[in-house]
């Protein structure tokens, strides 16, 4: 349990499009860390220190707050740099959690982002690849095979998403369904990027198959987008906003293995849709939290799904349900917005996809929830207690953070 | 349908520390560490590095990977040439399927991390874990990519060294500062170094003349008076004070601060080390620090250019501004004197980029242990480290670490 | 560990990766580069403090105010650091001699609170040394455009 409690007291988000021709990297930033001032109501002056992120790979530029911070506020303030690959919104986040929580730092202003226009995706996505490259090149694979063939891409996600499906009972109806729910809930969330009001099902069946299970609907965009989120002590939170959302606890598992691994003992051989470290995050976070059965006392969920099979895949390793039964709650409608857990409200990494601020996003739409602060997309229940989760490395990095409307006594 | 699997996770009791915030005496503590030696090219890979570490690490400390509750690991994407270059060393360094993540700066400010996990309560040990090596990157590329990308970066004048002599420049206009004495700098810090196993440069016999007869780089920064960027690992264990009352000769972190510079072309002046100054406030006042040129011992500082320990020297109130040099001709900061800065050689004898702040905070520790070997300094019981991020030291953090 | 007598040198894999990246430089640093194709060195004013800042910024970090204000600043400044570089840094990152000495300096525009880089055509330099910038208006490439800087006078 964290020495202090730790709750949210301000979110900040940019618009997340496509391509921001208008602003620099440090620009775009601001508007998420200048909304989020706004949202918490304080000044620069007040923050204590600063936690920040992005994937390097994306905008080619070595720690871009060195020349960007003097935007956001961290004017002779200390800044830390935390990123750890897709997961780093929320790696970020639990850094908010710790500093906070450690007593040092009362407010900590977390920002996550990234401008994927500046570079080339794909080419930033296939460099994940380059952990093994080393290892491929000695067993003879061509180099150009390598880049192509890619580490985050379409590839790992469509054994995942084959291996999911065998194992769980989950059809490619399940993945249309999954998206158009996503993109529908996108529709009313003014931050989003792909927004796709009335989307339905059979319109997502019908896009373009990039690799059997994928279609292009069910793949996420690249987005230029930035998160910020205000972490603080729970009595200034109390100050700032009446309804603070409490950070219950952070925990993390990195299931990341080589493919040759040390003298040769690669442990790869591992199914992409065990996400065996996602299960022990959770439950590590959940006992934490002081959470007994996640299934009744979770109100609302964010898995970090940017393909579609991955929000069914994640519910049910976030220990939500049993394997292999989220198609069947997702058919239940108990996923929708309206519904007795509602998946993805803010449309998912699946309709938004700042890959820096993905993990951070998801966290930040579950602190809004609770403080009722999502407008049409506000869910119906009240939401307590919601689950945050952010996805990453080549397969197997997890983050998990419960929030909720109470702090723990 | 498979049963559901529950997962019981032995949660170490976490007690509430009753201390208020300002204080973190006797709460976190070095219990051990670990360095590879430093080198030109180590000839291994980095996650072999790694290993060798994080084992002696946690042999040193009489722990298994079972007794790991985080790790923390700091690492630079360019460094490695690698996207998201912690996910590889999940397995050398003991992280496998534990709470882990990447701080990418030095890795002093990693350990200032590690630092906030144990006194949140969530963690009771944690490992702390650096790496880089010149060998595999393009030396001076990754400090060109920290330049403004819609201006400096590509005009190709900055670099990490054009900037430290321009920072240089500015100091001895201000400050009176010599050649001389800066060269001084980098020949006590080398002669230091002859007697650091781990070292990677050094020159016997302090002699200023052949630091200034060296290689010219950017005036008036001579090859001897820039660290050699080179391959190497090092870690270190810290330890809850529950975990630490088990320990040997624990070393506790009784103050530490950070703080972050503007960019270099905006700061007001780059005569003097701003955010150092304001890093050393921050954590002289957790450790009850109120004059530091006598209550400290012992100071290991990074020096990425022999100029910046003398910058250091004033920004850290060990003399007055703009009396670094004389601070330094005093004698003082020798090996022999009354606050012996850099016995181990500092960057100047070796600096592994993320891992050359951590090792301060190394010798640091094992000067009060007792540990140092043939640079160990008599009855270290308060010593300062600091670590540094950034071109011209735009990211400082300060230690006050302390055997009592 | 380490390079050791009898150790067989470890295998090295070096994979060529050449990414391309197109950095927006925004509208402050677009208008930044568009004034000097006119001839004219524009810097942005904190509404708030007056800071003046050359090349331009869209929020001062010490208020943290947006700029909407504009200076025309003179060709002149003075020389705040300054540096003879007998070394650049080489496309592989090495540090590799120079043919000829290059002098870089920081120079502070008359009227601005920040620094500018600039390559400095003069074989002496001294801090206090007052230089002016040297415009190449039709610079085909606009990071060329601010061409350098020679001594006054």
């Amino acid at each position: 349990m964290a020495k202090n409690e730790v709750a949210v007291a301000g979110v900040g988000l940019s618009k997340h499009v496509s391509k921001r021709r208008d602003v620099n990297i440090a620009e775009l930033v601001w508007e998420a860390v200048n909304a989020c001032y706004e949202d918490a109501g304080i000044k620069p002056k007040d923050v204590d220190a600063f936690a920040t992120g992005n994937m390097p790979a994306f905008e080619g530029v070595n720690m871009p707050e060195e020349w960007g911070a003097g935007h956001w506020g961290a004017y002779n303030k200390p800044v830390l740099r935390i990123t750890t690959g897709g997961t780093t919104g929320g790696s970020v986040a639990h850094g908010g959690y710790y500093l906070v929580g450690s007593g040092l730092y009362d407010m900590v202003m977390c920002i996550a982002f990234e401008k994927q226009s500046d570079g080339n995706s794909t080419m930033g996505l296939n460099t994940v690849a380059l952990a093994d490259a080393a290892a491929q090149l000695q067993l003879g694979v061509d180099p150009s095979f390598i880049a192509a063939f890619g580490g985050g891409a379409v590839g790992v996600a469509v054994y995942q998403a084959s291996s999911y499906m065998k194992s769980s009972g989950c059809t490619t109806n399940h993945l249309d369904k999954v998206a158009a729910l996503c993109r529908n809930n996108a529709a009313l969330n003014p931050y989003s990027h792909l927004k796709q009001p009335g989307l339905t099902p059979e319109e997502v069946a019908k896009t373009t198959l990039l690799q059997y299970p994928i279609r292009f609907g069910h793949v996420c965009p690249a987005t230029d987008g930035a998160c910020a989120m205000l972490f603080t002590t729970g009595e200034k939170a109390r100050k700032l906003t009446d309804k603070p959302a409490y950070v219950l606890s952070c925990a993390s598992a990195s299931d990341e293995a080589a493919l040759v691994g040390i003298a040769g003992s690669g442990t790869t051989n591992v199914d992409p849709c065990e996400q065996e470290s996602c299960k022990i995050a959770a439950a590590r976070a959940y006992e934490i939290a002081g959470i007994k059965d996640p299934r009744k006392e979770i109100d609302l969920a964010e898995p970090y799904a940017p393909f579609a099979h991955q929000l069914l895949m994640f519910y049910e390793r976030l220990l939500l349900c049993n394997e292999g039964e989220a198609p069947s709650i997702l058919d239940s409608g108990s996923m929708n917005l309206e519904g007795e857990l509602p998946v993805c409200p803010s449309g998912g990494v699946i309709s938004t996809n700042a890959i820096g601020a993905s993990a951070m996003e998801r966290v930040a739409e579950c602190a809004l929830q609770i403080m009722g602060k999502c407008g049409e997309r506000q869910v119906k229940k009240e939401v307590h207690k919601a689950v945050a989760h952010g996805w990453g490395g080549a397969v197997n990095l997890n983050v998990v953070a419960v929030l909720s409307d109470e702090p723990r006594r | 349908m498979p049963a559901p699997r529950t997962y019981w996770i032995s949660s170490r009791p976490t007690g509430r520390w009753d201390k208020g915030g300002d204080n973190v005496d006797k709460e976190v503590a070095i219990i051990a560490y670990a360095q590879t030696k430093y080198e030109a090219d180590a000839n291994a890979s980095r996650e072999l590095q790694v290993l060798e570490v994080t084992v002696a690490a946690l042999k040193a400390a009489g722990l298994k990977r079972e007794d790991l509750d985080t790790i923390i690991t700091a690492n630079n994407d360019y460094l490695d040439g690698r996207t998201i270059s912690n996910m590889r060393l999940v397995e050398p360094s003991g992280a496998w399927r534990k709470n882990e993540s990447k701080v990418e700066m030095d890795g002093a400010f990693a350990m200032l991390y590690a630092v906030t996990r144990i006194l949140s309560g969530d963690h009771d040990i944690a490992l702390v874990v650096a790496e880089s090596q010149a060998s595999v990157y393009g030396t001076y590329l990754p400090g060109i990519m920290m330049l403004d990308p819609t201006f400096d970066r590509q005009r190709w004048l900055l670099n990490e060294v054009s900037a430290a002599a321009l920072q240089a420049s500015s100091y001895m206009d201000a400050a009176g500062v010599s050649v001389e004495q800066i060269a001084g700098v980098a020949a006590k810090n080398l002669e230091n170094a002859a007697l650091n196993p781990v070292a990677l440069r050094s020159l016997k016999g302090a002699d200023a003349k052949k630091v200034l007869a060296s290689r010219p780089l950017c005036s008036p920064i001579t090859e001897l008076m820039a660290s050699p960027l080179c391959d190497g690992a090092c870690a270190l264990v810290l330890a809850s004070a529950k975990a630490a009352a088990k320990a040997e000769k624990p070393v506790w972190v009784k103050g530490v601060g950070f703080s972050h510079d503007s960019y270099l072309t905006e700061r007001g002046s780059l005569d003097n080390m701003g955010s150092l100054k304001l890093a050393a406030e921050a954590c002289y006042k957790q450790a009850g620090i109120d004059d530091p040129a006598s209550q400290i011992e012992l100071a290991e500082l990074h020096e990425c250019f022999a100029h910046e320990e003398l910058m250091a020297y004033e920004a850290l109130g060990f003399c007055d501004p703009m009396q670094g040099g004389a601070f330094f001709d005093s004698g003082a900061t020798k090996k022999g004197g009354e606050l012996p800065v850099n016995t181990s050689g500092g960057a100047l004898g070796a600096n592994v980029a993320c891992a050359a702040g951590l090792t301060r905070v190394i010798e640091a520790a094992m000067q009060i242990r007792g540990d140092a070997g043939k640079h160990q300094v008599k009855g270290v019981k308060t010593a300062l480290a600091h670590g540094q991020t950034g071109l011209c030291a735009q990211e400082n953090i300060v230690y006050v670490l302390g055997g009592e | 560990m380490g390079a050791k007598a009898g150790k067989d040198p470890v295998p090295r894999a070096s994979i060529p990766l050449n990414p391309v990246f197109n950095w927006s430089v925004g509208n402050w640093m677009e208008y930044f580069y568009d004034s000097l194709k006119e001839g004219k060195i524009m810097g942005s004013k904190c509404p708030a403090c007056g800071r003046v800042s050359l090349p331009p910024r869209m929020i001062c970090e010490r208020c943290f105010v947006k700029v909407e204000d504009w200076v025309e600043l003179p060709a002149t400044g003075t020389v705040q650091a300054c540096t003879t570089a007998s070394v650049k840094v080489a496309e592989n990152g090495d540090l590799v001699d120079l043919e000829a000495p290059e002098v870089i300096a920081m120079v502070k525009h008359d009227g601005a609170d920040t620094c500018i880089a600039a390559r400095l055509e003069s074989k002496d330099a001294s801090v206090g040394m007052r230089v002016e910038a040297v415009i190449d208006a039709g610079a085909a490439n606009v990071l060329d455009l601010l061409a350098a800087y020679r001594p006054l006078g």
